[in-house]
């Protein structure tokens, strides 16, 4: 009984184990799985990681004004949905050129607002890929 | 006249983590029937692995199943996919492998007594576990990448290696959270509110848990030798030093205990693989599409995980089945309840551990 006072009474001055969000930031992981990078000018456009992303968050798209790059021969254009991504990094470790076409990041995601079309700009995308 | 009242507990009910519903038959105080509804949260899994994904895109796609057991089901399924293909991966994958199913074990665990505490009115307790199990969720970040969806085995072997900083950074993690588990032991045997509050409630004796086919830590509180860990040969348990922790009440306290001594013994194997991680590569290609029907079984932190998966040569899978150890613990659920208090009914039901996204998925 003395020493459950004792304890309760210490617990007093002891500093709370939740972070002071706003005020004090997180910590971020060096290694934490964020968002893929993509390095245009190195691509080859194998569309291996487009083959490999389990949720098929990477499409290449054909488009009028392609980037400009030799290996680009059909005139696609590389698009990426972070919202649709589950970054497990498969097309990192499919990609031929990893680090230089395509690398994962540990930035956060950005959040979606309807004025980013985030769903109905993607489905227009994905029925270009149809076609 | 009719002489028993009807009282659910759920669909929404503030001691459920999820949405279950159990429709109790009480006479005065005591529980005489009971009736249960588990399909709140059903997503369609199954059907989506054999329609919409490839399979080597499916080990993502069921880790979704559930949030706490997340690693088992992305295991089970790439073990299926890897005896189907016939490749064999290296021993170091091996090992990893066993370290995150097992640290998915620790912080399972952790989260059911925490609920159990905040079950018992000891808030404090509840917030004290769930402080400590961070370490466990940053021991997981750092290996894996994220929290909760580890997506950390693919079919082949793992995605991420462990450096040596790592791994001597997580041991002295591990040492902390062991002095922490011998307290939480400390306080779930001496403890009024924990100990004798919980002694002689929601009792599943040993034949009971034959009859029911029970499985998990339910069926090892009551005393029966059921472990899925020590009848598998795809990983090297009994290289790592796996006991199979058993107790003979099969009450609510004895149920507490089993898992605390999980934790020891699942903290004890993870020291061991770090200490002794062999040398080698993580990863190995495999080729070829899987042709033919499996049957696997992994031990989750709530009993035997079970995956049926046929292929038929082509990249879609024809069939992949679930069973999942709530699914299988029902009718044991349902007769620990008969006879029991209404009053206990939530207590009962936090210690069982029943997870409804597995069962429904």
């Amino acid at each position: 009984m003395l020493t459950s006072f004792f304890k309760a009474f210490t617990n007093l001055f002891k500093k709370p184990q939740t972070i002071d969000y706003p005020v004090t930031s997180i910590e971020k992981d060096k290694e934490y799985r964020g968002l893929i990078e993509y390095g245009e000018s190195e691509c080859i456009y194998c569309l291996k990681c487009e083959k490999a992303c389990p949720p098929g968050a990477i499409l290449f798209v054909p488009v009028e004004n392609p980037p400009k790059n030799e290996k680009n021969k059909k005139g696609l254009k590389y698009h990426y949905n972070p919202h649709l991504c589950i970054y497990c990094s498969e097309c990192v470790r499919a990609c031929p050129k990893p680090e230089e076409a395509l690398w994962q990041s540990n930035k956060k995601p950005p959040i979606g607002i309807k004025d980013d079309k985030v769903n109905d700009g993607w489905f227009e995308l994905e029925k270009l890929k149809k076609v | 006249m009719k002489k028993t009242i009807n009282i659910p507990i759920g669909s929404q009910h503030i001691a459920l983590l999820e949405p279950v519903r159990f429709k109790f038959e009480c006479e005065n105080e005591k529980i005489v029937g009971v009736g249960s509804d588990v399909g709140f949260v059903h997503r369609g899994i199954e059907k989506a692995c054999t329609t919409k994904f490839k399979f080597d895109g499916i080990g993502y796609v069921v880790a979704r199943v559930c949030g706490l057991c997340a690693i088992t089901h992305s295991m089970t399924y790439t073990a299926s996919i890897e005896k189907l293909i016939g490749g064999e991966i290296t021993q170091k994958a091996k090992y990893l492998r066993i370290l995150l199913l097992e640290l998915d074990r620790v912080h399972s665990h952790m989260l059911c007594l925490s609920h159990t505490c905040e079950n018992a009115g000891f808030e404090a307790m509840f917030m004290r576990i769930m402080g400590d199990r961070e370490d466990i969720m940053e021991i997981q970040e750092l290996i894996t990448g994220n929290r909760v969806q580890f997506d950390y085995i693919s079919i082949g072997g793992v995605n991420r290696d462990i450096d040596a900083a790592q791994a001597k950074n997580i041991l002295a993690k591990l040492e902390l959270l062991k002095h922490k588990v011998l307290g939480y032991i400390d306080e779930f045997t001496n403890n009024w509110s924990l100990s004798l509050k919980f002694k002689g409630i929601g009792v599943l004796t040993l034949d009971d848990a034959y009859r029911f086919n029970t499985i998990g830590p339910l069926a090892r509180a009551s005393g029966l030798q059921a472990d899925v860990r020590n009848e598998i040969d795809y990983l090297p348990y009994d290289e790592v030093g796996f006991n199979m922790q058993t107790h003979s009440d099969g009450d609510i306290n004895a149920r507490n205990l089993v898992r605390l001594s999980e934790l020891l013994n699942s903290i004890e194997m993870c020291n061991n693989i770090l200490e002794g991680l062999p040398e080698g590569e993580i990863f190995t290609k495999l080729k070829g599409k899987p042709k033919g029907d499996t049957v696997v079984r992994f031990e989750a932190p709530r009993g035997e995980l079970m995956y049926y998966v046929k292929g038929n040569g082509s990249a879609m899978l024809d069939r992949v089945r679930i069973k999942t150890p709530t699914f299988s613990s029902i009718p044991a659920f349902s007769h620990v309840f008969m006879g029991a208090d209404y009053a206990d009914a939530p207590a009962i039901l936090a210690s069982f551990d029943p997870c409804l996204s597995c069962t429904a998925k």
